[in-house]
């Protein structure tokens, strides 16, 4: 049976590794420390894949982002996603080369889609994961483009129809309300649209401890549920976040990480 | 023990290397000169996207005719990974149809189930045959990453493991020298790099 999937996020930005709260960013450290305080190689181990955010305000630095993920990924045995700022094929191209199985896109879905199609056709279609960023206004999901700023007007199950027709490998899909919070996933919006599409959905945005990722992972649809909060899973958070879906009879697969 | 990785710039090919030397095999490289594939003990084909692109680009580095020479003649061990053992079925019908490099008797055909997502994206257990020397060892459920939307089929007798994905289907096969996995042992932690290694060890 195809398994759920537990995902890592990271926010960078600026060379640095930080905590979103609503898209508000807050500075916790550099990749030296990540690496010395929180051994990041061996909680990879507790993950199945890892999604790596540029979220810079100011002009991003590709260069510097691509060499950032390069250096984490070596010795991370799972499938890594990197995102945030890719404009061009060649943004996508420096991302791919330096280690990165997966690219995540935003803005340019909605501006422009001809980049998607150029990813889709060199990568493949499992190279794509869509960031579908919203906001509840009115009681109704709105699609935000440009870190959280600016509104699409296309309804939310419309925006996900023409998604699919793109032919993106998977869709992240992100409450900025709940972002950073620890109070759990927006699940109403969730189990509304988790199938209104055929391709993997996964969630972003509330997960504070290892239950609230287990009531994602049970609404039908979801594959799989990501979080970014670095100070409810970093150390041994998610370690054991892990092991209390498990033993709660979570569907994720198992390692045999002992005896190496 | 000399580990050279097909290079036809398909793929990630950073995570297959660096699985290799944390296994310890620090003689591995990546290339597409024949001379170097020629100097090797093991091949490996690694591989993500489209078919057909990588079928072109395999003719245009003029490596079709070398593999088939170093793995059939010189019978250099060989594992193909996602495309690349698919690469190594007779054809697929991804985007029309397209001849491989045809080492064994297997073709590619997209999914035909209902009511699955597609990309199978994710990890998946695999349920290996008796006496598989790929799994040799692994002592778990054996779950394994796949992304990809097509899967190999064959008359011949070279299935190693099968997965359920909507349908039964070939999740690695072993022939003699010739191996592959349509899941990612490098992207598969400890499971996978088990699996590596028992590819450079015993074929």
């Amino acid at each position: 049976m195809l398994r759920n999937r537990l995902i890592f996020g990271l926010i960078y930005n600026e060379g640095c590794f930080m905590q979103s709260r609503n898209f508000r960013l807050q500075r916790v450290g550099d990749i030296n420390w990540l690496e010395k305080n929180y051994k990041f190689q061996k909680i990879s181990f507790s993950m199945d894949e890892l999604l790596v955010v540029d979220a810079t305000r100011k002009e991003k630095n590709i260069d510097k982002f691509s060499e950032t993920i390069s250096r984490l990924v070596e010795d991370v045995f799972i499938p890594v996603t990197a995102g945030g700022g890719i404009r061009s094929i060649d943004d996508a191209e420096k991302l791919f080369n330096s280690g990165a199985d997966k690219v995540l896109l935003n803005t340019p879905l909605y501006e422009n889609e001809m980049l998607a199609k150029q990813i889709i056709a060199r990568y493949g279609a499992q190279s794509l994961i869509a960031s579908v960023d919203y906001k509840i206004i009115e009681h109704e999901p709105i699609v935000y483009i440009k870190d959280g700023t600016v509104s699409v007007p296309v309804a939310m199950e419309d925006y996900l129809k023409r998604l699919e027709r793109l032919g993106v490998g998977e869709i992240l899909f992100n409450s900025i309300e709940k972002d950073g919070t620890g109070f759990g996933y927006d699940i109403p919006n969730i189990t509304k649209y988790a199938n209104s599409v055929n391709v993997p959905f996964i969630i972003l945005g509330g997960a504070g401890n290892g239950a609230h990722l287990n009531d994602g992972l049970n609404v039908e649809g979801v594959s799989g549920v990501a979080t970014a909060n670095l100070f409810n899973f970093i150390g041994n958070g998610l370690p054991k976040a892990r092991e209390f879906m498990l033993n709660e009879g979570a569907n994720l697969a198992r390692w045999d990480n002992a005896d190496f | 023990m000399k580990i050279v990785v097909v290079d036809y710039g398909m793929g990630n090919v950073k995570s297959v290397i660096s699985a290799i030397r944390y296994l310890g095999f620090e003689d591995v490289i990546l290339s597409n000169d024949s001379s170097i594939l020629a100097s090797a003990d093991k091949l490996i084909l690694p591989g993500v996207g489209n078919y057909a692109m990588a079928v072109k680009k395999i003719h245009e580095l003029d490596l079709h005719s070398i593999i088939r020479e170093l793995v059939l003649c010189k019978k250099i061990p060989i594992l193909g990974i996602c495309l690349g053992m698919q690469l190594i079925g007779r054809s697929s019908t991804e985007d029309g149809f397209h001849e491989g490099l045809a080492l064994i008797d297997a073709k590619v055909e997209a999914f035909n189930s209902k009511g699955i997502k597609i990309p199978h994206v994710g990890y998946n257990q695999v349920e290996p045959v008796l006496n598989s020397r790929l799994y040799s060892g692994i002592n778990t459920e054996l779950d394994y990453y796949f992304t990809h939307s097509f899967r190999m089929q064959s008359e011949a007798d070279i299935c190693a493991s099968r997965c359920v994905y909507g349908e039964n289907f070939i999740a690695s096969f072993e022939k003699n020298h010739i191996a592959g996995v349509q899941f990612h042992p490098e992207l598969s932690q400890h499971n996978g790099l088990k699996l590596i290694r028992n590819f450079i060890e015993k074929f």
